[in-house]
């Protein structure tokens, strides 16, 4: 698969929850630079495999190896999971990005300000910073979540459905902006959609999790594979 | 009548009260903050609930040992029942929360219902001291003690530092555990400790201020401050701060109004929230300013300080003399004193002396009225001394002039009358006085007014310096400082 040492490798694992194994014998390397995507119908076990690498469960059995700390990974969740109760400002959760490198009393210092405000920028966002969280649309919310986990130093970004229940053009920027982030700042990207052509206009490293498998897409395979 | 200003005043007798209002009223919407935040509101009803059950598990259980009851120590035995119930329950709550299936509300609510019924039960099983565990059960922040108020003030003051310091992990940790996994290495640890913190206040605060008012100050700001704030820290800070208006406001008018003060803050926190969502609501039909503005009159011409009637004048009465009639008990007690000499108590045992020739209350406002108003040179005496038909008037009836210009009296005539004159001696004195002056030849009013008092017992008080307090104070009201 990949030349470089990978951040994340997992062989001959099976994962699932309570010892029950959803997806069986998965083999997958994340290497620094890598864009993949993983596809799949709901329920096929995509979170399954993000859950796993992130350590929030454990693998039934196999082998899985992170080459970076836990705090060095971007975790993009679906803004949907996110509770709407809290009265929050998008700055104040892309802020969240940054609380693993300050001390519990420690007041925001002036350097973590200016990287909130370069990432706030860099997903073309800085103009909403201010507003509340959940007023703004589901494209806007999901860059501010990619923000959020710019804001780790992240040396690998997990997005979950990134592009699901947003609008086409916001489909279009959360592509354009990955895609920038893995080649300008060669930042390992893994994320989940079952929205298939618009994953192959992002990358043609494909990861298809079906039926109780992940096995990598042939680039040429053009008939939606469920 | 008492100022608003004036109960701001550390002079103020129940300035305690209100600092440990304000003390709950500041810590209580922060804790109240994050568990609206975890959707566990149902937390600050229930855990309360089973805070007042340890206490009364507790006390049963102490009885039943056979060790002694009532040897001082009770508020220390509420307090360890109360908090070990607490952590107990909320422990268990949260292990249920991550091993049980079924919805979360069910559990506190069965709880609830459990709690409240084990607490009832724990009474009646436990024949003595009923009336004192009721009592804790209530909590009766007006009665704090200063040792009290230090040790909430210390309990609530590190519940608030940690909340403070650890808001940011704390809020994480509600706001996306995964993340808050993944950048501090556990959520759990943070669960833990924000519960721990809860539980403290929660089971303190139960005893010094009984469930409602926790629950009350836990639930209410927080929901007013949730529409109007933008941002994290403007909803902790507005939580806490409608919290502290409502403690100061609730307590003017519980004061005011001789209301009991826990219901009075709760009652007065709902209005608030009312009128919060009520000018958000115009407010979004493009009526902002003028609502707000409608809003500030409204609540302006609610809590407007009011000055403190002023003090009778004297001087407009003349030469002539005042009669004092017998003051009237309109309470359904007699209103005896207790004895102050040990002597007099083993006489009245033995039968020497009988105890209505104890002193009342009602010789304890005439006597002082008399002294005052000779003190300021005014001719005074009592009208039946002069004609014996001339007893105790109601102030609402109309013949108290007549029957005294039947008795060939001139001059004024000083009507008063007991409303209401109540302690159960660790309980605050609520008393309630009519006065009325009245020139005897057309029986118009001269002057009159209404004395509403609460007297909180500072230690062990008995009844009968409760009630010379509160005297005292009616005096002061009536003449000046």
């Amino acid at each position: 698969m990949s030349q470089v040492a990978p951040l994340v490798s997992l062989r001959a694992a099976n994962l699932g929850y309570g010892g029950v194994a959803v997806l069986r014998d998965v083999d997958l390397d994340i290497a620094a630079g890598d864009l993949i995507a993983m596809a799949g119908p709901n329920g096929a076990g995509k979170t399954t495999i993000f859950r796993t690498i992130l350590g929030f469960i454990p693998t039934i059995s196999g082998l899985l190896v992170r080459n970076c700390a836990l705090n060095e990974f971007g975790y993009v969740p679906q803004s949907s999971a996110l509770d709407s109760t809290f009265p929050i400002t998008a700055r104040e959760v892309v802020a969240m990005g940054g609380f693993g490198r300050l001390k519990p009393y420690e007041r925001l210092p002036a350097g973590e300000k200016q990287r909130l405000d370069a990432v706030l920028e860099q997903v073309g966002l800085a103009q909403l910073a201010s507003r509340s969280f959940f007023s703004l649309s589901g494209g806007q919310r999901q860059r501010m979540l990619i923000a959020r986990a710019l804001m780790v130093g992240p040396k690998i970004l997990i997005l979950d459905e990134p592009l699901s229940g947003v609008d086409p053009e916001s489909q279009k920027a959360i592509s354009d902006l990955l895609v920038k982030l893995n080649r300008e700042e060669g930042k390992a990207i893994f994320f989940s959609s079952h929205d298939l052509r618009m994953v192959r206009s992002v990358t043609d490293k494909i990861l298809r999790v079906d039926g109780g498998k992940a096995a990598w897409q042939e680039a040429s395979t053009e008939q939606h594979p469920w | 009548m008492v100022s608003f200003w004036e109960i701001l005043s550390p002079s103020f007798l129940l300035f305690p009260a209100l600092l440990g209002s304000v003390i709950l009223a500041l810590v209580c919407p922060l804790v109240g903050a994050h568990l609206m935040l975890r959707r566990r509101m149902f937390l600050g009803l229930t855990l309360p609930q089973i805070a007042a059950c340890g206490v009364a598990c507790t006390f049963w259980l102490y009885h039943a040992l056979g060790l002694d009851h009532g040897s001082g120590g009770e508020r220390l035995l509420a307090m360890a029942g109360s908090l070990v119930f607490t952590l107990a329950g909320m422990g268990l709550l949260a292990y249920l929360d991550r091993h049980a299936t079924g919805s979360p509300e069910g559990r506190l609510a069965a709880a609830y219902a459990l709690a409240s019924a084990l607490t009832i039960l724990f009474i009646v099983f436990n024949p003595a001291g009923e009336v004192e565990i009721l009592n804790l059960l209530k909590g009766e922040v007006i009665s704090l003690s200063k040792e009290e108020l230090k040790l909430l003030a210390i309990v609530y003051g590190v519940v608030y530092l940690g909340l403070v310091l650890f808001r940011r992990e704390f809020l994480l940790n509600s706001f996306d555990r995964d993340l808050s996994f993944l950048l501090t290495g556990g959520s759990v640890q943070w669960n833990f400790w924000l519960y721990v913190l809860c539980g403290f206040s929660i089971a303190v605060g139960v005893i010094m201020a009984g469930p409602l008012l926790v629950f009350g100050f836990m639930v209410l700001p927080p929901l007013a401050a949730r529409t109007l704030a933008r941002g994290m820290g403007w909803f902790l800070g507005l939580s806490s701060l409608i919290g502290i208006a409502i403690a100061v406001l609730g307590f003017f008018i519980s004061v005011r109004l001789d209301l009991p003060l826990g219901p009075t803050d709760v009652a007065f926190g709902c209005v608030v929230i009312f009128a919060v969502y009520l000018v958000q609501a115009i407010w979004r039909r493009g009526h902002g300013p003028a609502s707000l503005l409608a809003l500030i009159i409204v609540l302006g011409s609610g809590c407007a300080v009011q000055r403190s009637p002023a003090p009778l004048d004297l001087a407009l009465l003349g030469q002539s003399a005042i009669w004092l009639v017998p003051v009237r008990n309109g309470t359904d007690s007699d209103l005896r004193l207790p004895s102050t000499n040990p002597l007099r108590s083993l006489a009245e045992m033995a039968g020497k002396i009988a105890p209505d020739s104890r002193l009342t209350v009602m010789d304890l406002l005439r006597d002082s009225l008399q002294r005052e108003l000779q003190q300021r040179q005014v001719k005074v005496d009592f009208a039946e001394a002069r004609d014996r038909r001339m007893q105790s008037s109601s102030i609402a009836g109309d013949g108290a002039a007549a029957n005294a210009r039947a008795a060939n009296l001139t001059g004024w005539l000083w009507l008063t009358e007991i409303r209401r004159w109540h302690s159960d001696g660790r309980s605050p004195l609520r008393a309630v006085v009519d006065m009325q002056l009245l020139r005897i030849a057309d029986g118009s009013v001269h002057w009159q007014r209404q004395f509403s008092k609460t007297v909180a017992p500072s230690g062990a008080a008995r009844l009968d310096e409760l009630s010379a307090d509160a005297v005292k104070a009616i005096m002061r009201d009536i003449f000046g400082a």
